[in-house]
């Protein structure tokens, strides 16, 4: 980075009035997102909180229950031995049998908790910390940040003293935060599962978070009524509530100190860590991530080609050109001026060639022909109809006002 | 911050995923398309807009609004400023109809990312269209009332 990004400081009375302009941001917000390494160090850290618990070691197995062994076909599992009730000669032991003792018990001794390398624990806290002052991530973990007036919020220490939970609910009004806090209220449920009869009823969401400094401040009273909002002071920040469910881009709101702290607290890339011992920010792969603007600047663009545009060298779909005439026409130009000659000539042999007129002769001699005999066909077919008629008309005297027979 | 890296961080999981029947889509305000894809996700972008429809009062000629994002160095918001601010929008009422609305999608995109212009553009349209049918039926039903 070039230039250092600014911040500003707010007053806790007023959101529009701005107690400190411009405040440098700590280089802690400048650290690479790395969200494989929170997701691992998350999915570690969140099993230690883990409390131990175990299935009854002799559950399943108070029997002495034998196997029958061969020969009396039923299968070799162990039975319940005795007589006198359903029980007895039934399946005992095996995981597979009703009333048998789970396979591989839950033991006590088991690994319920995961070291991690601290590097690892302070790599993924640094990120988080710099996810929370980034807004893309933070709306993308669903706060609703619409109201607030910067990101990161940076607010004076005047809020450390509030003792009444009025205060809190106020001060998160005036700045926007609350919002995120109706959110967490209006998405209470009850829990799916049998955890909500084991002290678990609701899943609640988390709101803000609020990052103080100063050991003898009163705000974690204030605040801690309030649903989905949590306290905590900058020096013992929890990846585990910088990252819920390993999601980074919590809601976080600082007090200035607590703010002005997280340089000494990760140090920064100029010097190391003061209270972390040893530990160096993680930096950067590559210092410009943005390959948009790397593609289109200057000194891409001068070593590049030019932009190949797509040119079509054939058609998609092969024509024929001896059927398809702009095909041919396309491949041999002089096409067309054969076509129309050869169309010309045609026409003029087929006018005065002997043959044809020949042919034409003797068509039309055929049609007179023709036409005659129909001619007397016609009148024949007349001449009969014409003496059916009258015969008709003289023996049945069939209308034509004959009327007297005889 | 870079889209790429964001985007890296949030396309498996962000609060405007929807999965549903097999489609992978977004509620992103500024995602005109709806569906999740790199460059249709606005709120990762520097530069995006999106057209958002409000409930508005019966007589406002337009619900739409339309939500610029902005890529400031100081995410804060810039009270001095005449639309709504937020940390990390603009929003601007569209009232003097689709045109005006249009010329200010245009201009954002310019000549570049055609695509995600033409998308918000016709989401714009759309919105405007389903606007007017259901003021015209407001105005029958008021009509009607008065008689």
């Amino acid at each position: 980075m070039t230039s250092v990004p600014l911040v500003s400081v707010f007053s806790a009375d007023d959101s529009s009035k701005v107690t400190a302009k411009h405040i440098p941001l700590p280089a802690v917000f400048q650290t690479p997102i790395r969200p494989d390494i929170v997701s691992f160090v998350h999915t570690n850290i969140a099993k230690n909180r883990r409390q131990a618990h175990a299935v009854n070691p002799q559950a399943g197995m108070q029997h002495s229950a034998e196997s029958w062994g061969t020969g009396r076909a039923v299968a070799r599992i162990p039975r319940v031995s005795g007589s006198g009730t359903h029980r007895s000669g039934q399946a005992a032991f095996g995981n597979q049998c009703r009333k048998g003792r789970m396979s591989l018990p839950i033991k006590v001794w088991r690994r319920w908790h995961r070291r991690v390398n601290i590097k690892q624990k302070r790599h993924a806290a640094a990120t988080a910390v710099a996810a929370t002052g980034i807004v893309p991530l933070v709306l993308a973990r669903g706060h609703r940040i619409s109201q607030v007036p910067q990101i990161p919020l940076v607010v004076e220490d005047k809020i450390e003293s509030y003792e009444k939970t009025t205060d809190a609910l106020n001060f998160l009004k005036r700045f926007g935060a609350f919002e995120d806090v109706q959110k967490v209220v209006s998405t209470k449920v009850v829990r799916a599962g049998i955890s909500k009869q084991r002290g678990k009823k609701y899943r609640v969401r988390k709101g803000p978070l609020v990052v103080y400094f100063n050991e003898n401040a009163k705000l974690l009273k204030a605040f801690r009524n309030v649903p989905g909002v949590e306290v905590v002071n900058v020096t013992r920040l929890n990846l585990l509530q910088l990252a819920p469910g390993g999601q980074l881009g919590r809601f976080v709101i600082w007090t200035q100190s607590a703010f002005a702290h997280l340089d000494k607290l990760f140090g920064t890339y100029r010097y190391s860590s003061i209270i972390k011992d040893g530990y160096q920010l993680l930096r950067p792969l590559i210092t410009n991530p943005d390959l948009a603007r790397i593609i289109n600047s200057n000194q891409v663009q001068e070593k590049v080609q030019p932009a190949k545009t797509t040119k079509v060298l054939h058609e998609v779909q092969k024509k024929n050109p001896l059927k398809n005439t702009k095909a041919m026409d396309r491949l041999n130009p002089y096409a067309k001026k054969q076509r129309v000659a050869a169309a010309a000539a045609i026409k003029a042999n087929t006018k005065g060639t002997k043959k044809i007129k020949k042919n034409k002769a003797l068509k039309k001699a055929s049609r007179a022909a023709y036409n005659k005999v129909a001619a007397s066909l016609n009148d024949a077919t007349k001449a009969a109809v014409q003496e059916e008629q009258d015969i008709k008309v003289k023996y049945f005297s069939v209308q034509k006002g004959a009327a007297q027979t005889e | 911050m870079s889209q790429q890296v964001l985007w890296e961080v949030v396309k498996g999981n962000n609060a405007f995923l929807v999965k549903r029947n097999g489609l992978t889509l977004s509620t992103d305000p500024f995602n005109n398309t709806g569906v999740q894809t790199y460059s249709s996700t606005g709120f990762i972008s520097k530069n995006a807009v999106g057209v958002v429809p409000t409930s508005g009062k019966v007589n406002q000629i337009n619900n739409i609004n339309l939500v610029a994002k902005k890529s400031t160095k100081f995410q804060q918001v810039d009270r001095k400023a005449k639309n709504t601010q937020s940390v990390y929008a603009s929003t601007l009422a569209v009232k003097h109809g689709v045109h005006t609305a249009s010329r200010v999608i245009r201009k954002r995109f310019g000549t570049s990312r055609v695509g995600l212009q033409k998308a918000a553009l016709r989401k714009l349209v759309k919105l405007n269209r389903a606007n007017s049918v259901r003021r015209r039926n407001e105005l029958a039903a008021a009509k009607a009332q008065k008689k």
